[in-house]
């Protein structure tokens, strides 16, 4: 639940995203969900001319399943709290069963 | 052959739903074949219309023989009795029989139980008619397309009685045909909707108020003719019940507060065709089950009917009735237009679909339900959220929580509210029967090889399993509950337990030190949960409850930073503290972990920190060896970070720290470390910095008194012995071009405490270095030069001179 957790504190931030196919979107995140499907707003094509059939799209659903990597504005990430989160996290994994 | 608008060329087959469309429990129509033909004898389009004349031009010789051929009329016309015996009387029977066949239905709500022998005919007949889904309740599956119907409804005209002999023979043999064809078609199982009703806590009232309200009680209509051909009277069998209204239906409704009784929809097409007829507009709620209303006011998609009233009665009404009445129809009409419109999306989704965004939206609310999981789980968000929220107070709430919990709006009436709170009831029980089963994650079946995962919203399809090893768990084990034992016994294991020097070691006692503090800061951040307390009121229970929690937890930090081990001089091994210092981890947390000290206890870290000054990494690494220029950069770091996040807590303790403390912790350093080579580190000039300034302002603002004074100086002298002569390896190499403010601060801070004779040697030891810096800050670029010239006038001026006197 940390990728979820995270990546709702960086929706209305732009974002891009390349997918498995190399296709780079760049768009500000509308909206996340468990899966990590992600829901992009006002999008641009990194390559347009590669892609010409996506110039007039404006936003798109992303299966989370074929991300590949997710750029994030650093300025949006607070990295201390992340890695406060990623100790809570591993507590609860490491305890999960005992607690 | 037009009425109301209707359009007789139109195939009416074609009308409503297709029964063969996709997406719904259509019933195999077997006559489909046959159905194809009749429609070609019906419609309008004709061979000779059509015809371009081309076949004019052909050869006719060998005609004579078409018809044997061929056949002279239209082949294979066996079922289409209707258009055989008359081509343009077709529509009007077609009509007729869909008329008649409602009042038939209307009198077997009446005369239950029906006759046994009319089941098998009657429950054939849906399927035959070519627009029986125009009746809301097609034989077998959930109502494929309400729009559809809901237009027809609008659009039939009332059913031209007629002779209906000719009809009688025709829907006898037809349906005897068909008897024999659809046996095999039972209607198919109704359980799916059902069950979707009672998974789905929102809707689940709405069902059971279904259920109950079966059979619709009926009032006859006075304006509808009997029965006039005899028909045996079907029995509602054959048109399945309301409880097989989609959920979405049910939905639409709990939306709009429509009372759902459940009505056929001739009525309203009766009120059609009797020309808006006046009638008494009944107004039910079925949630107070008022008897003495008949629940007759609305059809099954909430549309509002009314029973119709003799043209006598209307003109009886007084003026005032009539116009009360003419609003309410208005009304009724603008309500179900509104409907029609909500309408249209209707069956979009099959009840699977439904059914799995509910259970996803469930599981959601289980976790936002549960606060204690919701930490755990959504740790980052929330913090994150609450960090925004300072700096912007309207965060929003999440979506879903908002829809789902916290929409105690004031719009809408008490009954709404009532409504609203009962969903939230049900929600909340659902949270909690979802929260108490008990959750597996994996299956194993016998004889398999592998394990089935499910999947659930925190873990949506775990792609690996890995599997801990219980070695490290046991290890952290062991030291908690050594640290539980006796403190004595701790003492001498600690000091000799070399396995906390190394570095996996270190790493996990750090690693308990930012534990301990982030459940110390969750608990911190609960204290905004306790009841706000008016001053001067003794604390509550819930108050004295959470400052012991936060004491234990405080403690808790304070011993997993192991300060208060006892040093033990004669011990080779590093204080744990100091030890663990050394990660730049653990000096982040510094900061943090100060906040939650008391006063004893930050005195405490600084003392430790002060009397192990000389073996801190950052300063034994923090030493220029000869030949070096630079530090290398991972020392640099850690320099950096030491300075960020160490010092300025012990700083700030120590710009309110009394004359006493000062005194004590430099006569501490002095009598315990080698300040020699501290003094050439940043890190040591910033604590002998840090002493002397404090020092200097007790004794400048007169409340230091004249004992201390002399005790200090005492000390004072003591450090200036053992610095003189090493003045000059107090900077940096290459000290022209770094930042060396941190020593000119030094030497500022020892001049002011200085005598006459102290500040001469001072000053004849640095000469050369502030000569040096004077000139490079006239070759560097301007503001560096600026900069090297005030820190050296920082010095000067401590002892009265300014740098401009040298010129």
């Amino acid at each position: 639940m940390l990728f979820f957790s995270f990546f709702k504190t960086l929706v209305d931030h732009e974002v891009t995203i390349e997918l498995k196919n190399d296709l780079c979107i760049t768009g500000t995140l509308k909206s996340v969900d468990q899966f990590l499907n992600i829901k992009l707003d006002e999008i641009r094509v990194k390559d347009e001319a590669r892609y010409p059939h996506l110039a007039a799209v404006k936003n798109v659903f992303i299966r989370g399943s074929v991300v590949r990597y997710v750029h994030l504005p650093a300025n949006a990430v607070d990295t201390a709290l992340l890695e406060d989160a990623t100790r809570r996290e591993a507590g609860n994994a490491a305890g999960g069963k005992g607690r | 052959m037009s009425f109301f608008g209707f359009d007789p060329s139109a195939n009416p087959s074609q009308r409503g739903h297709p029964s063969k469309a996709p997406g719904f429990g259509e019933t195999p129509d077997h006559f489909a074949g046959l159905q194809a033909r009749h429609d070609e004898d019906d419609d309008g389009i004709d061979f000779e219309d059509t015809y371009d004349g081309l076949g004019d031009t052909l050869d006719e010789t060998d005609d004579v023989f078409n018809d044997d051929t061929f056949g002279a009329t239209t082949t294979d016309r066996d079922f289409d009795f209707a258009g055989a015996t008359a081509k343009v009387a077709d529509v009007i029977e077609e009509e007729h029989a869909v008329y008649t066949r409602s009042n038939t239905r209307k009198q077997s709500a009446k005369q239950t139980p029906a006759p046994a022998s009319a089941v098998p005919e009657t429950s054939q007949l849906p399927a035959l008619v070519p627009d029986m889904s125009l009746w809301g309740a097609p034989p077998p599956a959930p109502v494929p397309a309400p729009q559809h119907q809901h237009h027809d409804f609008m659009t039939q005209p009332a059913a031209m009685p007629s002779t209906g002999k000719r009809f009688m023979s025709l829907e006898e043999v037809e349906a005897q045909i068909l008897a024999m064809n659809q046996k095999p078609s039972a209607p198919p199982p109704q359980q799916a909707p059902r069950q979707f009703q009672h998974h789905v806590p929102t809707s689940q009232p709405m069902g059971n108020q279904f259920h109950q309200q079966l059979p619709p009680p009926h009032t006859p209509s006075p304006g509808v003719p009997m029965n006039q051909f005899g028909h045996p009277t079907m029995d509602l069998r054959g048109f399945p019940p309301q409880q097989q209204l989609p959920p979405h239906l049910q939905h639409m409704m709990q939306q709009n507060q429509m009372p759902q009784h459940p009505q056929h929809p001739q009525q309203l097409h009766q009120d059609r065709g009797v020309a808006q007829q006046p009638a008494v507009q009944q107004r039910v709620n079925p949630r107070e089950q008022e008897p003495v209303v008949p629940p007759q006011g609305r059809n099954q998609y909430g549309m509002t009917t009314h029973i119709p009233m003799p043209a006598q009665q209307l003109q009886s009404m007084s003026e005032a009735d009539r116009a009360r009445f003419l609003e309410e129809e208005s009304k009724r009409l603008k309500r179900n237009h509104k409907i029609a419109q909500l309408a249209r999306y209707n069956g979009l989704m099959t009840p699977q679909d439904k059914n799995f965004i509910q259970r996803i939206q469930l599981q959601q609310l289980v976790s936002i339900n549960s606060a204690e999981d919701n930490v755990n789980e959504d740790f980052y968000y929330i913090v994150h959220s609450a960090i925004r929220a300072r700096s912007n107070p309207q965060q929003p709430l999440s979506q879903l929580a908002q829809t789902y919990l916290f929409r105690h709006g004031g719009r809408g009436n008490r009954r709404q509210d009532n409504h609203l709170q009962r969903m939230e009831q049900q929600v909340a029980r659902a949270v909690a029967a979802a929260k108490a089963r008990p959750k597996a994650s994996q299956l194993v079946l016998e004889g398999s090889l592998g394990k089935i995962s499910f999947s659930n919203v925190k873990t949506p399809r775990p792609m690996l399993n890995i599997k801990k090893s219980e070695g490290g768990a046991d290890q952290t084990k062991k030291v908690e509950h050594m640290s539980v034992g006796s403190q004595r016994a701790l003492i001498s294991q600690e000091a000799q337990k070399p396995s906390l020097a190394d570095r996996k070691s270190l790493l996990r006692a750090i690693e308990n030190v930012y534990d301990a503090l982030l459940e110390l800061e969750i608990h911190e951040r609960d204290r905004s949960k306790l009841p706000t307390l008016p001053p001067g009121q003794p604390p509550q229970e819930a108050h004295a409850q959470w400052s012991m929690k936060r004491d234990q937890l405080a403690y808790k930090l304070y011993s997993e930073t192991k300060i208060h081990l006892p040093i033990d001089f004669s011990s080779h091994y590093t204080h744990p503290f100091v030890a663990i210092l050394s990660f730049s981890k653990m000096k982040r947390a510094i900061p943090r972990v100060f906040r939650h000290l008391d006063p004893e206890q930050r005195l405490t870290v600084l003392t430790m920190i002060v009397v192990h000054l000389d073996i801190l990494d950052v300063v034994k690494h923090g030493i220029y060896r000869p030949d070096e220029m630079q530090l290398p950069s991972a020392h640099r770091e850690e320099i950096d970070t030491f300075a960020n996040h160490v010092l300025p807590p012990l700083l700030g303790y120590m710009y309110e720290a009394s004359f006493p403390v000062v005194h004590g912790l430099l006569k501490l350093m002095l009598d315990r470390v080698d300040v020699q080579p501290v003094s050439m580190t940043k890190i040591g000039l910033s604590f002998l910095t840090m002493f002397l300034s404090r020092a200097e302002l007790l004794k400048q603002s007169g409340q230091v008194s004249e004992h201390e004074a002399m005790e200090w100086q005492n000390v004072y002298d003591r450090l200036f012995a053992t610095l003189n002569g090493h003045w000059n390896d107090c900077f940096p190499p290459n000290g022209k071009f770094v930042d060396d403010q941190y020593v000119w601060q030094f030497l500022a801070s020892m001049a002011v405490g200085a005598n006459m004779q102290q500040q001469q040697t001072l000053v004849a030891a640095v000469k050369d270095r502030v000569l040096e810096n004077v000139q490079a800050s006239k070759i560097l670029p301007p503001e560096i030069g600026v900069q090297k010239r005030e820190n050296v006038n920082l010095f000067m001026r401590a002892m009265g001179l300014d740098v401009d006197l040298l010129g």
